[in-house]
């Protein structure tokens, strides 16, 4: 086909065409990386997570089961060169707990958003592509799911189905949560599903699960991206408040929940027990939100919010 | 408008029967058997079996379902001392369930109320202070103040404020709703500044962000250009025709944060004890209060909806263009 265009043309057009060609082209995601990366406080956001996984990765697993030894001679101990957090009431040390708890929230919080991903794909992609009978139902399931008291059924389906249980506070989480998703997957599905670049592939026979896949999913890749960096927060933020109230993860494992909650004891004795893991819990938060309006940003240029 | 009304709600009923359908399941499928709290060494096999046929628990998960909605709804059924008798007992004190949740009602109602009354008076001036003044150091001060209040968890921010003002500077109570004995206004006043601050704090943040970012999206429009270009004052055509406008989405926010507020409920009550209807449904969960439990699912369920027609309404109400 580009043949018989290019015959219709004089040289000196060829020439021009040749020229323009020579302007660099960029790509979507060339053109979304400049814009990420001019921007500093999403950069930022970027490095500090990232220092945040490679803490919660490296140290407890340098340092195996070390958080949960507890010592006699040392309650409420000052801080040290292996201990920079100091001690707290029985003895165990206070930094790798943390860093341990980090590792808990940081898992959590990934792990619920796989499946927010996962659900909320599944079911905007299928609502979006089929419409008809098939959108109203599952559209209703998703009425239904936002309407119920998302952080009593999470505590509910937490305290019934063994407290304690990482995978239990995974799905109770992930299952409440994949809304947003599901919804944003949808509205760019129906306005892609007419699409001529759509239609076309369907004219050349390409599967449904292609089109799908192949063809309309990276259109909504933008949106989702978002909301799963901001959903990775909240389920952060979900988990250490189940801790906090005693149904999470419970000692002698740590969570930034129940380091707090079981540091309230203390308090007047050691109160930076407190503050240690809400100035973390409030590092991941500021730094996945941060991150998440600067990839909203960069992607969707034309969503730019103010503020 | 009525007939919008009348329609949203009968739509709101499947969306119900739905959070029903879940909870019943969630609760049905849950590890243990409600009878198992009976099971001590002096009560005997029979014994228990008899229990489980008096709670119907032989019969089909359906039939149970069944019986369990239709008493469900008919709320004005009393027994003959004047109890609610609709949505069961309490499996840890066996007080009626719907007693239980009007008891609370009001304590919630005043913590909530008392807390969004405090955020909209605080951020609606502070979100037109910034997007008026865009860019300047106030804009910057509050938007930096905003951005770090919203991602500061409210329990955490309850703990540092019952550290340092009841503990360390012992100005206010800390916990609970009276001091034994003394019920008066003041003392409840006293009672109420902490749980309210922590509640607060966050919610500003939230709000004056959407109230810059609501009057900023005004302040670009022709009309208002207009007013300037008129010789209007700044001060009036700032509160006379941006300020107006952007409320509007302000105001739709009233019905839209009431999930947020019964999940604040939950955790802010429960760190300060405060008698509501948050802590009500923790001890449920604590105590394994299936009946309770259930009530509170469809209780909170019953008012994220509610919250939803109430934004809606409110929405036609303040915006002339919008029409049911």
């Amino acid at each position: 086909m580009d043949s018989t265009v290019n015959s219709g043309l004089d040289h000196a057009a060829q020439a021009e065409v040749d020229e323009v060609d020579l302007i660099p082209v960029r790509t979507y995601w060339q053109m979304a990386r400049r814009r990420f990366l001019g921007n500093r406080l999403a950069v930022a956001a970027l490095i500090m997570l990232i220092v945040l996984i490679l803490l919660a990765v490296v140290v407890p697993t340098v340092t195996g089961l070390q958080y949960r030894t507890t010592s006699l001679d040392r309650p409420y101990g000052g801080a040290e060169m292996s201990a920079p957090l100091g001690y707290n009431d029985i003895g165990q040390n206070n930094f790798l707990r943390l860093m341990k708890a980090l590792q808990t929230s940081l898992f959590i919080g990934f792990a619920a958003v796989s499946i927010i991903f996962a659900v909320g794909v599944s079911v905007g992609a299928i609502a979006g592509y089929f419409g008809g009978w098939v959108d109203n139902l599952l559209m209703r399931i998703v009425d239904i799911v936002l309407s119920l008291p998302s952080l009593f059924l999470i505590l509910m389906l937490v305290a019934f189905f063994g407290g304690g249980n990482v995978w239990v506070i995974v799905f109770a989480i992930g299952l409440t949560s994949w809304t947003t998703a599901a919804r944003l997957v949808r509205a760019t599905f129906l306005s892609l599903r007419e699409a001529d670049y759509v239609q076309a592939a369907r004219a050349l026979g390409a599967s449904r699960f292609r089109i799908i896949t192949r063809h309309m999913l990276p259109g909504a890749l933008a949106p989702i991206l978002v909301a799963c960096t901001l959903g990775v927060a909240d389920s952060v933020v979900t988990e250490a408040a189940l801790s906090f109230l005693g149904f999470g993860i419970s000692p002698p494992d740590a969570s930034l929940g129940n380091m707090m909650s079981g540091a309230i004891d203390f308090m007047v004795r050691q109160p930076m027990l407190i503050v240690y893991p809400g100035i973390t819990l409030i590092l991941i938060v500021l730094s996945a939100s941060f991150l998440g309006d600067g990839l909203r940003d960069a992607l969707d240029p034309r969503q730019r919010v103010e503020g | 408008m009525t007939t919008y009304v009348i329609r949203r709600l009968i739509q709101a009923l499947p969306i119900l029967l739905g959070i029903a359908v879940i909870s019943f399941i969630i609760v049905h499928v849950a590890p243990g058997s409600p009878i198992d709290k009976f099971r001590t060494p002096r009560v005997s096999e029979e014994q228990l079996q008899n229990l489980y046929r008096m709670y119907g628990l032989d019969k089909s998960l359906p039939e149970q379902f069944w019986s369990w909605v239709t008493s469900f709804i008919q709320v004005w059924n009393t027994d003959s001392q004047g109890h609610h008798i609709a949505w069961g007992y309490s499996f840890s004190n066996g007080r009626p369930v719907l007693d239980l949740i009007m008891e609370r009602i009001p304590a919630t109602l005043l913590l909530m109320g008392l807390s969004l009354f405090t955020t909209v008076v605080i951020a609606v001036p502070i979100g037109v202070l910034a997007a008026v003044r865009q860019y300047s150091v106030e804009d910057k001060v509050i938007t930096t103040f905003a951005t770090i209040g919203y991602a500061v968890p409210s329990y955490w921010l309850g703990l540092m404020l019952v550290y340092t003002f009841a503990i360390s500077l012992n100005l206010f109570p800390l916990y609970g709703i009276h001091t034994l004995g003394k019920e008066d206004p003041v003392d409840l006043a006293w009672h109420l500044v902490l749980p309210v601050a922590s509640l607060t704090i966050q919610q500003v943040a939230g709000w004056s962000r959407y109230m810059r970012s609501s009057m900023l999206e005004v302040m670009r429009q022709d009309y208002i250009r207009t007013a300037r270009a008129k010789g209007l004052s700044s001060r009036s055509v700032i509160t006379r025709h941006a300020l107006r406008n952007a409320l509007i989405p302000i105001i739709t926010l009233l019905g839209l944060t009431i999930p947020s507020l019964l999940a604040g409920a939950i955790i802010t009550e429960t760190i300060f004890t405060w008698p509501g209807l948050g802590y009500l449904g923790y001890m449920g969960v604590v105590d394994r209060d299936y009946p309770l439990v259930l009530a509170f699912v469809m209780v909170g369920g019953a008012m994220v909806i509610l919250g939803n027609l109430i934004a809606d309404i409110l929405y036609a109400v303040v915006d002339p263009r919008i029409k049911y």
